[in-house]
């Protein structure tokens, strides 16, 4: 037993040499990077994981994707039609959106006089006169409101000022 | 700094990685004999610890847990490489030459010590590799990194007495096969 403690001690000394090992200098500095690295890269891949699952679920988004990924011009195409749509929808909702500012209607004429000016109301894009919209629309607003107004006798007011040097 | 990094806080584990990396990394090296092997395994453990992390109870301490995650990675690794080994050591530092212990080892008989401190290097991983996987890891984990039988008990996930048991035969294997190098 005390040979073999004896060679153990020999042994141990030996196995000290392993210590001495190193890797290369500076091995150390970048370690923690790349784990850091690689642990943002595999939430990152989880994502597209899910993004991967879903298109093996759904067999026809799969064809889809095969479809666009071996020609490209489809994918481009599929993609301006996108726009084209997407364009096409903005241009409708703002034609949409000039309607309501036309149902301000104007009851009475303006009175004139030479030191105030005058408006015209049947010029005026603003004040449109509701016997005009009856004939030209299918909005079901301006039917309801051919016998009073809309916004509770909301009339054009005539505006003055003084031109300069006039005075 | 653990309870930070379980909510997800990337620059506490970044910090526990820096505390422990040197100590993950030799383990695994010694086992594996193989720099490269022993760095994509060190980082390995380390992202699973990660994902992990939030199993973790607290029951052992944080750096025990780790090295049960990178010791386990490890013999799954080696298990499957299997008579695959290839040897990839890493460079002596230049202290080896200076320590006593190894310089009563080298013979007199032969001028050119860095040459003979490699030589014996190489045989020595070569003798370790020839161990099993646990006999390997209690060498390294006490002779080598010096824990003590209860530390590696708890890593190992066995009482001490088979501790004790496995580094005495394997001690006594290390001896048979570098019995040319031994005085």
């Amino acid at each position: 037993m005390n040979q073999n403690t004896e060679n153990f001690e020999q042994l141990r000394r030996l196995l000290k040499l392993k210590r001495y090992e190193q890797p290369p200098p500076g091995y150390f500095n970048g370690f923690s990077g790349q784990v850091i690295a690689r642990i943002r890269l595999g939430e990152r891949g989880e994502e597209s994981a899910v993004i991967e699952r879903l298109l093996w679920e759904a067999p026809w988004l799969q064809r889809i994707w095969a479809a666009f990924e071996a020609k490209p011009v489809l994918a481009g195409a599929f993609g301006l039609a996108v726009c084209g749509l997407l364009i096409t929808g903005v241009i409708y909702s703002e034609n949409g959106d000039v309607q309501p500012v036309a149902l301000i209607p104007v009851t009475e004429s303006l009175p004139s006089s030479t030191e105030v000016a005058n408006v015209n109301a049947e010029n005026h894009p603003l004040l449109v006169k509701p016997a005009a919209l009856e004939t030209s629309s299918t909005n079901p607003i301006t039917a309801l409101e051919t016998d009073g107004l809309l916004l509770g006798g909301l009339r054009a007011q005539p505006t003055s000022f003084t031109l300069p040097g006039r005075n | 700094m653990v309870k930070r990094a379980r909510k997800g806080d990337l620059a506490a584990y970044d910090d526990l990685v820096r505390r422990y990396q040197e100590r993950i990394y030799a383990t695994i090296y010694h086992m594996t004999s193989n720099h490269e092997d022993a760095n994509d395994l060190a980082q390995e453990a380390f992202i699973k610890a990660f994902q992990a992390l939030r199993s973790f109870k607290g029951g052992s301490s944080f750096y025990t847990w780790v090295y049960r995650i990178a010791v386990n990675k490890t013999i799954n690794f080696l298990k499957q490489r299997k008579n695959k080994a290839q040897m990839s050591l890493d460079d002596l530092d230049f202290n080896a030459e200076h320590d006593p212990d190894l310089v009563a080892l080298i013979s007199d008989k032969t001028p050119r010590r860095e040459v003979n401190l490699a030589e014996l290097q190489e045989k020595l991983n070569e003798a370790m590799q020839k161990l099993s996987e646990p006999h390997r890891l209690v060498v390294t984990l006490h002779d080598v990194q010096g824990l003590s039988h209860e530390e590696i008990a708890k890593i190992m996930d066995c009482n001490i007495g088979t501790v004790r048991s496995r580094l005495f035969y394997a001690r006594q294997q290390l001896q048979a096969y570098l019995s040319d190098y031994l005085q």
